[in-house]
């Protein structure tokens, strides 16, 4: 594979390209890149790489092993927020390249690390080249996707971030299936799984490589014309990343995402246990990780809905419906406890996890609209730090404020309220964030040459 | 043209949808 294949000028599209290619190429990378949702799959195997069966002397513990998905989600905000304007620069199809290589590199690195039995090794393989690829991979298409619907920009958007949550659905099983069939005697099958899963993530991610184009210069869709009178909070004009990061709206839309990314991610993480300790002796393990399960569903299918919906309501407005129905169902959650409904405390996460990856999905269009086309993808790694201390905020309050509870003589079974009430707090603080939403002043605006926009 | 979106199309519809049919199957466990 040439260099010249991989330019972004060899990636415009001809007269008569389907713009509808763009989203599945898009998809090819997300929905690998998802795996990593689904890494703890790994984490008890990876703890058997010696005893097999049960850890033996020598085996890794946990908390340990832990530590590389932690490393892999810093990494994917901090390679996104660095590599963003790259990104712009050379493109999606080379950015997307070096993601699949560093994505699936990673597996690969991990892989000696296992067959050596060094843990550095895999938090360097996975976590740091993995993370990078991750991050890279993860913002690769957004601006593209942008280019190409100017018209329906969250759906765009919301089909490539959908395939993130889907990545996962995929992943989960396959490892477990791969694991399965590769065990022996000898080896539990991770290390095999790690090669097989590096290998098949790559061959994938090309498909996005290859078919992923930019539109020409100036392509609008046939018969479509930019509304004389946009949507409030819509513009026209652009604005750099170097700039548009020195804006308070910049900054608001980072506290918009982080708290609505800290009250999913921690529920998350700590799904399982929750549902088995609120509603103990009625739901069995096997039945807490159906519910996992269905979560990781309504979070994949919010993304797509939501940011559809954000097509035709406006992005403030969807983004207002996650804060306020987001406090109403945490607030109902210690009743519905209380009450012992599992069927209400299930719908009522459901409806809070989609919202949840509605909130991923419908936040490249929001920026979009408030600072143009020409640098959004930077502009959303950069934002995605925001995810980063989400990723670390949101678990430590659950587990920790839990954790506090049982200590101080709570009963399991409401050591969560006070998490439910904290989780309604920070939605009111992402409330007050998006209610102060405004339009960004004309100052920053980029014009070509002039002293307000730095370089592209 | 259309047969290059078809199958680009079904190359990533087949994985999504055997891994929500996976996922379905094992969130049935929580009603049974």
């Amino acid at each position: 594979m040439s260099s010249s294949f991989l330019d972004r000028q060899n990636t415009v599209a001809g007269p008569g390209f389907d713009r509808f290619m763009v989203p599945p190429a898009a998809l090819a990378v997300h929905l690998c890149i998802g795996q990593a949702y689904a890494f703890s799959t790994f984490n008890l195997p990876l703890t058997k790489l010696i005893g097999l069966t049960q850890s033996a002397a020598g085996d890794w513990n946990l908390k340990d092993v832990g530590w590389i998905f932690s490393i892999a989600i810093v990494f994917l905000g901090s390679s996104a927020a660095v590599f963003g304007r790259w990104v712009e620069r050379v493109g999606p199809r080379m950015s997307m390249f070096v993601a699949a290589l560093c994505f699936a590199g990673g597996f690969l690195v991990s892989a000696i690390g296992i067959h050596l039995h060094q843990l550095w090794i895999i938090y360097l393989g996975y976590g740091v080249l993995g993370g990078c690829g991750l991050g890279i991979g993860y913002i690769s298409p957004v601006s593209t996707l942008i280019k190409w619907f100017p018209d329906r920009p969250g759906m765009a958007t919301g089909m490539a971030i959908m395939g993130f949550g889907g990545g996962a659905l995929i992943a989960a099983p396959l490892s477990v299936i791969l694991m399965k069939h590769f065990s022996t005697a000898t080896s539990n099958g991770v290390l095999e799984t790690f090669v097989t899963m590096g290998v098949i993530y790559f061959m994938f991610m090309m498909i996005g490589v290859i078919s992923v184009r930019v539109p020409a210069e100036g392509w609008k869709p046939a018969g479509w014309v930019p509304d004389a009178h946009p949507m409030k909070l819509v513009t026209a004009a652009n604005v750099a990343v170097d700039v548009a990061w020195r804006t308070p709206q910049f900054w608001l839309l980072w506290g918009v995402l982080c708290m609505n990314v800290t009250a999913g991610i921690g529920v998350l993480g700590q799904a399982s246990p929750m549902i088995q300790e609120m509603f103990s002796g009625k739901v069995t393990a096997a039945a807490a990780a159906g519910f996992v399960g269905l979560i990781s569903l309504f979070n994949m299918i919010g993304r797509f809905i939501w940011a559809s919906t954000s097509d035709y309501i406006g992005r403030r407005n969807t983004y207002m419906v996650f804060f306020l129905l987001g406090i109403l169902l945490y607030s109902l959650v210690p009743t519905f406890g209380h009450m012992g409904s599992t069927p209400l405390f299930v719908a009522a996460f459901c409806v809070i996890l989609s919202m949840y990856g509605g909130g991923f999905a419908t936040i490249p269009a929001y920026l979009r609209d408030i600072f143009g086309t020409l640098q959004v993808g930077a502009i959303h790694g950069r934002l995605l730090t925001a995810w980063s201390v989400a990723g670390v905020l949101g678990p430590v309050l659950v587990n920790y404020i839990r954790q506090y509870q049982i200590d101080n003589g709570v009963p399991k079974a409401q050591a969560y309220s006070v998490t439910m009430y904290i989780m309604c707090g920070l939605l009111l603080i992402g409330f007050l964030c998006n209610l102060a939403m405004s339009e960004v002043k004309a100052k920053y605006f980029y014009q070509a040459g002039a002293a307000a926009g730095s370089k592209v | 043209m259309k047969a290059r979106l078809v199958l680009l199309w079904l190359a990533v519809g087949f994985p999504l949808l055997w891994g929500t049919y996976k996922t379905l199957e094992n969130a049935l466990k929580l009603f049974q």
